[in-house]
């Protein structure tokens, strides 16, 4: 490699990213507490000039540079202005949450942009390598959120638990990505699948090892049968770091995906859809079954979340861009409705109170009729019902399993009309709990009359936040063609 | 048999019984011991593969720095052994059984014909004086430049969890500035307050006047 | 003659132990980090011998940055025990109850 042939351009946001988190990391040394809001407002700029320069270097196509290792095509692009904005409205929300228990820290900052730095390495990696390291990046530093509230015990518990499991999952992924390496003798990605397409691999090397990376992806993305660290880790968190680890990360779990098994195994698509199939089947149904016997609502959450990326994976199995482009749009959906339903109950809670029980939105239409109108969007989405975006994310995958015709189990061809039907199925005992909520809130009796005290900048964005689920559900075309497009120019190359 | 065959059973077998001692050793220390043994076995596996930068790092990471480290964690948590080893031999025959089933398994594939992993063929060993640094050396800090700033980045975030996580103010510590003591002035610690001279009327207690 | 099956295998057997030490230790996070430790092990072998019998530096490198991380995360993951055991005063997962459904 020639250093003048280094083009960093492709890579401005993230060093950018990195060098600010270094500078915030030793300013914070020398603010005292009472001004750590300087440290709040500095991660904010950072996550803004970080979007500009994303916009300012997009190009429609993909380029790659760092010896092809870092790759930089529009579907990156879109998920990594996306991430920036949800990072950002996760701070905005947490903002008060996090001072009123001790968690106002330097730490809580810089950890989140460490947190932001690993997902866009993994959206942008085209190597194994890369991808593990941002993978790790990622997830040491919400370890280290989730613990981060030293003294309570659900959450260094939380923390523990979702580590131990999160190593095994990371221990699982590396023996797959060893087996393809074997069998491809590569670990780029554009190499692994041309070793693929021309059959000079090792077929048996290479499925024994797609079963470990199915098996290590499931585990990082929450799906049944290893979702068991979901509940427990979404409910001991601080609120604050469940809503950091349950927006985001998903986004870049998605495109973790995308690259994995639809660019560097696409060949396998008949290996992997098998078991896609089986994984999403099983998410939708104990996801949605779970979370009605749930009295915590972080809990039911969690299992709702289980239930999503069974949808997620719906249109991923399809395997066609199509599908790809329905799911990714799902993911920007669902992350968007998590960040609003989180974001109110943050907003409901305040020092010395969690709203975390179901019983503690009882009659919040009596205590705050605007944000009972907002959780009633959110619910409302995540139950798919029209107009809102949720409905249109549900029916856009449904959609592309219908016109599948027929998926490959494994064992034969199924006509994929039963697994739409039991997706609608499964949607529709979803949408029992989520009304719940909507009766909690709007048809039973105040239980505490404690005021809803809310800063100026969050009332202001989730508001906006939770009516972009209305807007999106009526005029959804625009970025689903984005990501149409997006899918149709990543997935070219490479 | 060859030379190399032999001492790969020989530290195959130190391997795999020290990698089981260290999974149902009673003791959290003696479990850390037989890692230590286990790393230090795989770092001879390693070099019968020529990966001699790698064995050493091996050694010197894991058993110079990781395994001190998780010693000193066990040895600073007060953890009561015969509780946790509770009930431990009664999971053992599931456990061993799933063991036992996976190995079959793995085994039975990747040691199966249609593996064909007769295939890869053993590289031509290296010359004497052939350099495993050098050849991984020019990789990294060319190839591989970014996962190796990432890397760096890597142990940046674990310096800051770790402090941020374990590191505590203590609110009782009686810290002294040494630097302030020396610059100390007389008049920092006593100062004289000029009051006016004024006498209090001596109350007299009615009640509890002692009786003379 | 030293074969790639020998490696394959040996690192099938030493991943499986760690598996199944996860089960068995599950009362008991400090064996279970070690147990993590040997899986990475088992996949470091992995990555090694392929490297090896495909004349390929790319899978030393890789093992390389493995044990890279590998430090980092023992070094949080022994960060958040002893931040477990200053709240509980315990490491038994068993006694880790709080969260429950």
């Amino acid at each position: 490699m020639n250093w003048a042939d280094l083009n960093l351009m492709p890579a401005l946001p993230e060093i950018f990213l990195l060098a600010a988190l270094s500078f915030i990391l030793v300013l914070d040394l020398f603010i005292p507490d009472e001004k750590r809001d300087v440290t709040y407002g500095l991660s904010l700029l950072t996550l803004a000039a970080c979007a500009a320069l994303q916009l300012a270097t997009f190009e429609p196509f993909a380029t790659t540079t760092f010896s092809g290792m870092f790759v930089d095509d529009p579907m990156a692009d879109i998920i990594k202005v996306a991430m920036y904005g949800v990072t950002a409205a996760v701070l905005v929300y947490t903002r008060q949450y996090v001072a009123d228990r001790g968690m106002f820290r330097g730490e809580y900052y810089t950890l989140s942009l460490f947190a932001l730095l690993g997902m866009n390495v993994m959206v942008s990696s085209s190597h194994f390598l890369t991808l593990y390291i941002g993978l790790e990046l990622l997830s040491l530093a919400l370890y280290a959120l989730i613990a981060l509230r030293r003294d309570s015990a659900a959450g260094t518990e939380a923390a523990m638990k979702y580590f131990v499991l999160g190593a095994l999952a990371s221990g699982m992924l590396l023996y797959g990505m060893s087996m393809v390496y074997g069998a491809t003798g590569s670990l780029a990605i554009s190499e692994i699948a041309a070793a693929i397409a021309s059959g000079h691999s090792n077929a048996v090397l290479l499925v024994f090892g797609l079963v470990f990376l199915v098996a290590g992806l499931a585990f990082k993305l929450g799906a049944v049968p290893f979702h068991m660290w979901v509940p427990d880790v979404y409910q001991g968190s601080p609120t604050a770091v469940t809503l950091m680890l349950g927006a985001a990360p998903k986004l870049a779990a998605f495109v973790f995906i995308i690259r994995i098994l639809v660019q560097g195994m696409g060949e396998l698509s008949g290996d992997w859809q098998g078991m896609l199939v089986l994984i999403a089947a099983l998410s939708m149904m104990i996801g949605n079954v779970a979370a009605i016997a749930q009295t915590n609502i972080k809990r039911m959450l969690a299992y709702s979340t289980i239930s999503h990326m069974g949808f997620l994976l719906l249109g991923l199995l399809a395997a066609n861009e199509q599908g790809y482009a329905s799911a990714m749009f799902y993911a920007m959906v669902y992350v968007l409705t998590t960040l609003a339903g989180f974001g109110v109950l943050l907003a409901l809670s305040h020092a010395g109170f969690e709203c975390e029980k179901l019983e503690d939105l009882k009659g919040l239409n009596q205590r705050n009729s605007w944000y009972a109108f907002l959780m009633l969007l959110v619910m409302f989405s995540m139950a798919g019902i029209p107009p809102l975006a949720g409905f249109y994310a549900k029916f856009a995958v449904i959609k592309s399993v219908v016109d599948l015709g027929a998926v490959n189990m494994g064992f034969g061809m199924v006509s994929a009309l039963y697994l739409a039907v039991f997706a609608v199925m499964m949607s529709l005992v979803g949408a029992f709990y989520y009304l719940r909520v909507v009766k909690n809130m709007y048809f039973d009796d105040k239980q505490s009359d404690a005021p809803i005290v809310v800063r100026g900048e969050m009332k202001v964005l989730l508001s906006v936040n939770a009516l972009a689920l209305l807007v999106l559900g009526v005029l959804p075309q625009g970025l689903i063609e984005l990501c149409i497009e997006a899918m149709r120019q990543s997935l070219a190359v490479l | 048999m060859s030379f190399p065959l032999i001492v790969f059973y020989v530290l195959s077998a130190i391997l795999l019984f020290s990698a089981f001692k260290v999974v149902t050793a009673k003791n959290p220390v003696h479990a850390a011991l037989w890692l230590v043994l286990a790393f230090f076995t795989s770092s001879g596996h390693w070099l019968l593969l020529q990966a001699e930068f790698l064995a050493i790092a091996l050694v010197l990471v894991y058993v110079g720095a990781v395994m001190v480290l998780f010693l000193f964690v066990v040895m600073m948590l007060d953890i009561n052994i015969e509780k946790m080893r509770a009930g431990f031999w009664q999971h053992f025959p599931l456990a061993a059984t799933v063991g036992l089933i996976m190995v079959a398994e793995m085994v039975l594939i990747l040691a199966s014909p249609q593996a064909h992993l007769a295939g890869y063929e053993a590289a031509a060993p290296l010359a004497a004086d052939a350099s495993n640094v050098k050849v991984l050396g020019l990789q990294i800090y060319t190839t591989y430049l970014m996962p190796f700033e990432l890397a760096a980045v890597l142990l940046l975030l674990a310096i800051v969890a770790a402090i941020a996580l374990t590191q505590r103010e203590r609110k009782d510590g009686k810290y002294v500035d040494p630097a302030m003591q020396v610059e100390v002035k007389a008049a920092d610690r006593l100062s004289i307050v000029k009051m006016a001279a004024v006498r209090d009327e001596p109350v007299i207690n009615e009640t509890n006047e002692p009786q003379a | 003659m030293l074969t790639l099956t020998h490696f394959l295998v040996l690192a099938a057997v030493l991943f499986s132990i760690s598996v199944m030490g996860i089960f068995l230790n599950r009362k008991n996070v400090i064996v279970l980090l070690m147990a993590i430790e040997l899986m990475l092990l088992a996949v470091n072998f992995n990555f090694i011998a392929f490297s090896h019998y495909l004349s390929d530096t790319a899978g030393q490198i890789f093992v390389f940055f493995i044990l890279t991380v590998a430090a980092a995360e023992s070094a949080i993951g022994l960060a958040i025990l002893v931040v477990l055991f200053r709240n509980q005063s315990t490491i038994n997962i068993e006694d880790l109850d709080s969260l429950k459904g």
